[in-house]
């Protein structure tokens, strides 16, 4: 009997990693972020946003919200577009009534905006029969309040 | 002579499954990068209806001054009397008040020139106090 160099003789385990489950596992990721995923409607405008410790997350459906923008000066922002104080109500009613009265608005003012603005804002939400508003904030950690 | 028939084909008849892995990444890192999570937060109020107008005896009111500089004055009912708080003071004052008169009603007067912040810093002291009637409205008499 003859021993061949044991050196020769390959070893059956192989020595590469496991591939074979790679696309599960990318599948799984994938439907996990094609579920969450939810397509913005309208892009960020560059606002500072006030802070709020108390802030809740809005209970509604993201279809049902209508972001307004707020920029300092006043000019107000909806689906990307500038529009004048005076058309918001115009242009919210037809929404509202379409969305069978759920439409939520989010109203995201910067914060160093002045108030009479604001004020002007709401007395177009309210002739556009809007109730439900939500006045955007950052959510202002409690700890942060107690060092201001 | 081989038999024709006893010849393996070389070309396979599965399909490729090596890029599968491939596809799925590429399909991944587009959602992976256009995902937004919604982050939409903040101070829910419900806004009276068109031409809704409730007559509130003036006892009944907690009236809230928001001045340009962020100090809230303080006026009860029909007293003229002022009393000058920080917004931070706001919340033990509407836990306070409110335990006395149950049907008691924050009316925030904003200044117009006042910041929006300062609003919300007052709002946000009655939400965090379980303040359900607010009446959100603009200082007129100056």
């Amino acid at each position: 009997m003859s021993m061949k160099g044991g050196f020769a003789r390959k070893s059956k385990t192989s020595s590469e990693i496991p591939s074979s489950s790679l696309a599960d596992i990318a599948f799984l990721l994938l439907i996990f972020f094609m579920v969450t995923t939810v397509f913005q409607s309208d892009r960020d405008r560059p606002i500072e946003w006030p802070e709020a410790e108390a802030a809740e997350k809005i209970d509604e459906k993201q279809k049902n919200i209508l972001n307004i923008w707020m920029e300092p000066n006043g000019t107000v922002f909806m689906n990307d577009q500038p529009f004048e104080m005076t058309d918001v109500s115009a242009f919210v009613a037809p929404l509202y009534a379409a969305s069978e009265r759920a439409l939520v608005i989010s109203i995201r003012g910067d914060r160093d905006v002045p108030y009479r603005f604001m004020d002007q804002l709401q007395q177009e939400l309210v002739a556009a029969g809007v109730v439900r508003v939500v006045f955007a904030a950052q959510l202002e950690q409690s700890m942060m309040r107690e060092r201001r | 002579m081989a038999v024709l028939g006893n010849k393996k084909g070389k070309v396979s008849d599965e399909i490729p499954t090596s890029s599968m892995a491939d596809i799925a990444f590429l399909l991944l890192i587009f959602f992976l990068v256009t995902t937004t999570f919604p982050k939409d937060k903040g101070l829910a109020i419900v806004l009276p209806e068109p031409g809704e107008e409730a007559a509130v005896s003036q006892r009944n009111i907690l009236h809230l001054i928001v001045q340009p500089t962020g100090i809230i004055d303080v006026r009860r009912g029909e007293s003229q009397q002022v009393q000058s708080l920080r917004p931070q003071e706001i919340e033990g004052l509407w836990r306070q008040e409110v335990s006395q008169n149950e049907n008691l009603i924050a009316a925030v007067k904003t200044h117009p020139d006042a910041a929006y912040r300062y609003m919300i810093d007052i709002l946000d002291a009655l939400h965090a106090a379980n303040a359900e009637r607010i009446s959100l409205q603009l200082l007129e008499d100056l």
